[in-house]
């Protein structure tokens, strides 16, 4: 009973949030997707049933397919990532209710398990039984085979929470599935295949609906529970006392920023909004983490065409604007009425911003020395794209500033909300990516790799240099629109 | 120097309206108290006169400046209504000396401003190397009261200033903001449900009730408390 009333608030929650009617495109946005993979796994589940049997004739293809058991699961592990967040049920108004912590904890770990997503993979997997287990094991079979799988995407679903809860704690506890997977991968490569020759015992034991397999399965998946229960209680523990970070070390003053006035000081503030907050930290290091990939993959033959560099070197330069960008002024909605209180302060908030992430691009300019220095890319194309961001993509993202009115929250907790963005967010960043990628080719279709990237460069440098006058309209468009924004901080907050 | 002045000034929710005041003017130097019932409109009022809502209906003008049409008054305004004000990642200090630099003032001067506040501070805020985020309610009551006033505003609103505060945070507060009002001849308008303190410090007390202003009271000599306890029913 619980479990249903717990369901039915999340469902109220959803609909009766403020933002609910704004993010109606997201929301339709989210079910065509969830359509359209949905019949894209049912396509690979047939395909695989006729294209196993012609390509492995000595092995009957739902082997192939339980020897690739771990990949579907570490694929999974990953996919979750995107799509799923860690238990985020308002836990605090039941806190003080005649339930016990305890009660309430397993019954939202219950909830995550019984998560429709845990039983997307069933729209590949029941097609591809039919095709191939019904022949020698009937019906029974597909259901035993298909019920084997669910448990072990709900094993996998602890899995993915643990780590989840661990590395939304501290960062450093991505080594965990790192180490996991890698050690797997090493057994599996030096041994002699024994991880796939696990998986496909398992499998067939699923097929043939031995309980002792079942029984495996639902142990390791209580067992991962109550280390997701035992983490979880310790962090709610903290986060009703505060405790996480309560005691600072040391406080950043950034006093070199002192001297350049008011734009200084929000130049400041937009440092110390990065590195005091969870969620912005957290975007931040995911920036990070993708150029320093992105300059890697540049070191690797699968991108030395044209097209595969200008992807690479445009979303580089990109990427960390386009993460933290498409959020612009959401985090200020915690506290925009102080703001908005103090004359143009808005005007030196988007100007200070606009400093900072230019100065950002430094860091995949500096990264990708080595790539110009080996020949790989020219010093005139990482330029002309680096401009190109801190000028044309910039001025795409900024807008934003004038239509996003959803507070972001500065620090997710196990207790807390947690927001998802809206459609129009989505679109900007598709558009801040996709139309340079257009522009730069068809620019080096019709004049050739340096005309392009020297018309790339004075357009960008061109938005650059006119960024004070953009952000002042910006600005003037943001304050005709000021009451309804505030209104949508405030409600959403 | 601050006057403010009410023209028609209205703001809808839907169908109920919250604000429904058709002139009313607030001289240079006054300390006005609002008092009303929960929904009476105070805050709505407070957020309409610092433009941080739309009216639906006529304007409010700080010294001859329509609010919603320049920022202007924003130089000698300060004010804080509620903990959306507050940039909770900072620590008190940054966040003092942050708003300073918004209105012109080195960190010296934020530091000799900040000492008339040491007595309300009470040593629970300077030098705690905590984030704002971390203190408890009452104390990040004193940072937003402070923070409105560190830059000596000759205007200055304060929406239910006494919630979360201790007594003796309570009395202190009292003081200093008779001692602004009197060294500074700012304008004050504060809201409060309690009508000791309100009666205290406000020679002038405006009784808000659906949105209208229906009395406003001069209280000569803590006049207004015997009309206020009766309009409450406070025995």
């Amino acid at each position: 009973m619980l479990l249903k009333e717990l369901r039915k608030h999340t469902k109220l929650a959803a609909k009766r949030h403020p933002m609910f009617e704004k993010n109606k495109f997201g929301k339709f946005y989210i079910y065509f997707m969830m359509l359209f993979w949905a019949g894209y796994f049912i396509f690979f589940g047939i395909i695989f049933g006729f294209g196993f049997a012609d390509m492995f004739p000595t092995m009957e293809p739902y082997h192939i397919m339980n020897k690739g058991l771990f990949i579907i699961l570490a694929i999974d592990f990953l996919f979750r990532f995107a799509f799923q967040k860690t238990p985020t049920q308002e836990i605090k108004p039941y806190l003080l209710l005649p339930i016990k912590k305890n009660k309430l904890l397993n019954i939202l770990l219950l909830k995550s398990a019984t998560n429709s997503y845990n039983a997307f993979w069933l729209f590949m997997i029941v097609p591809f039984a039919f095709i191939t287990v019904t022949k020698y094991f009937g019906i029974t079979g597909v259901i035993t085979y298909s019920l084997g799988f669910y448990l072990l995407m709900i094993l996998n679903n602890y899995w993915y929470q643990m780590c989840r809860t661990l590395i939304n704690e501290k960062t450093y506890f991505v080594i965990i599935p790192i180490v996991f997977y890698g050690l797997l991968l090493t057994l599996e490569l030096t041994l002699g295949n024994p991880v796939s020759k696990f998986t496909m015992e398992v499998g067939e034991l699923f097929i043939k609906g031995n309980l002792l397999s079942f029984l495996g399965v639902l142990i390791g998946a209580a067992g991962l529970g109550w280390i997701n229960r035992t983490i979880m209680i310790r962090n709610l523990y903290a986060e009703l006392a505060k405790t996480n970070d309560t005691k600072i070390k040391h406080v950043s003053e950034y006093k070199f920023l002192e001297q350049y006035g008011e734009v200084g000081e929000y130049f400041r503030l937009e440092l110390k909004l990065l590195f005091r907050n969870k969620r912005s930290k957290s975007m931040f290091r995911m920036g990070c983490f993708l150029i320093i990939m992105l300059t890697g993959m540049l070191f690797t033959p699968s991108y030395e065409g044209p097209l595969g560099k200008s992807f690479v070197g445009i979303y580089n330069f990109a990427i960390l604007g386009i993460l933290m960008l498409t959020q612009i002024m959401s985090f200020e909605g915690n506290y925009l009425d102080g703001l908005m209180s103090r004359k143009e302060s808005i005007y030196n908030l988007l100007r200070a911003k606009y400093y900072f992430y230019s100065f950002a691009v430094i860091v995949p300019f500096i990264l990708m020395i080595p790539v110009i220095i080996m020949g790989k890319i020219t010093l005139l194309m990482a330029i002309s794209y680096c401009f190109f961001t801190t000028g044309f993509i910039y001025f795409i993202i900024f807008q934003l500033a004038v239509y996003n009115n959803k507070t972001t929250p500065l620090n997710e907790s196990l207790i807390g909300r947690q927001s998802t963005g809206t459609g129009f967010q989505s679109l900007i960043s598709l558009m801040s990516f996709g139309v340079p990628m257009l522009v730069i080719n068809l620019l080096r279709i019709a004049f050739g790799e340096i005309i392009s990237q020297l018309i790339f460069l004075a357009i960008g440098l061109a938005l650059t240099f006119t960024s004070n006058y953009w952000i002042k309209n910006i600005y003037k468009r943001f304050m005709k629109r000021r009451y309804k924004n505030m209104e949508g901080f405030r409600d959403s907050k | 120097m601050a006057t403010i002045k009410i023209n028609n000034l209205q703001k809808d929710f839907g169908e109920k309206r919250a604000v429904d005041i058709d002139n009313y003017v607030i001289n240079n130097g006054d300390i006005l108290g609002l008092v009303g019932n929960n929904g009476a409109g105070k805050t709505t009022f407070f957020r309409l006169i610092l433009d941080l809502l739309q009216a639906s209906n006529g304007a409010a003008f700080i010294n001859d400046i329509d609010s919603s049409k320049s920022e202007e008054w924003k130089n000698f305004t300060g004010a804080f209504i509620d903990e959306g004000f507050l940039i909770d990642y900072l620590t008190p200090e940054e966040y003092f000396y942050f708003i300073g630099k918004m209105y012109g003032l080195k960190k010296e001067e934020v530091d000799e401003r900040l000492t008339t506040f040491e007595r309300f501070m009470n040593g629970e805020v300077i030098g705690q190397k905590k984030f704002i985020r971390n203190f408890s309610a009452g104390n990040k009551q004193k940072i937003g009261i402070i923070s409105a006033m560190i830059h000596n505003p000759e205007l200055l609103i304060l929406d239910e200033p006494f919630n979360f505060l201790d007594p003796s945070s309570q009395s202190i507060i009292k003081h200093i903001l008779k001692d602004y009002s009197q060294q500074t001849g700012a304008t004050i308008l504060i809201s409060s449900h309690n009508l000791n303190h309100t009666t205290d410090i406000c020679p002038r007390i405006a009784l808000l009730e659906d949105g209208k202003i229906i009395r406003d009271i001069d209280n000569v000599d803590n006049s207004a408390e015997k009309e206020l306890e009766a309009y409450f029913n406070v025995e």
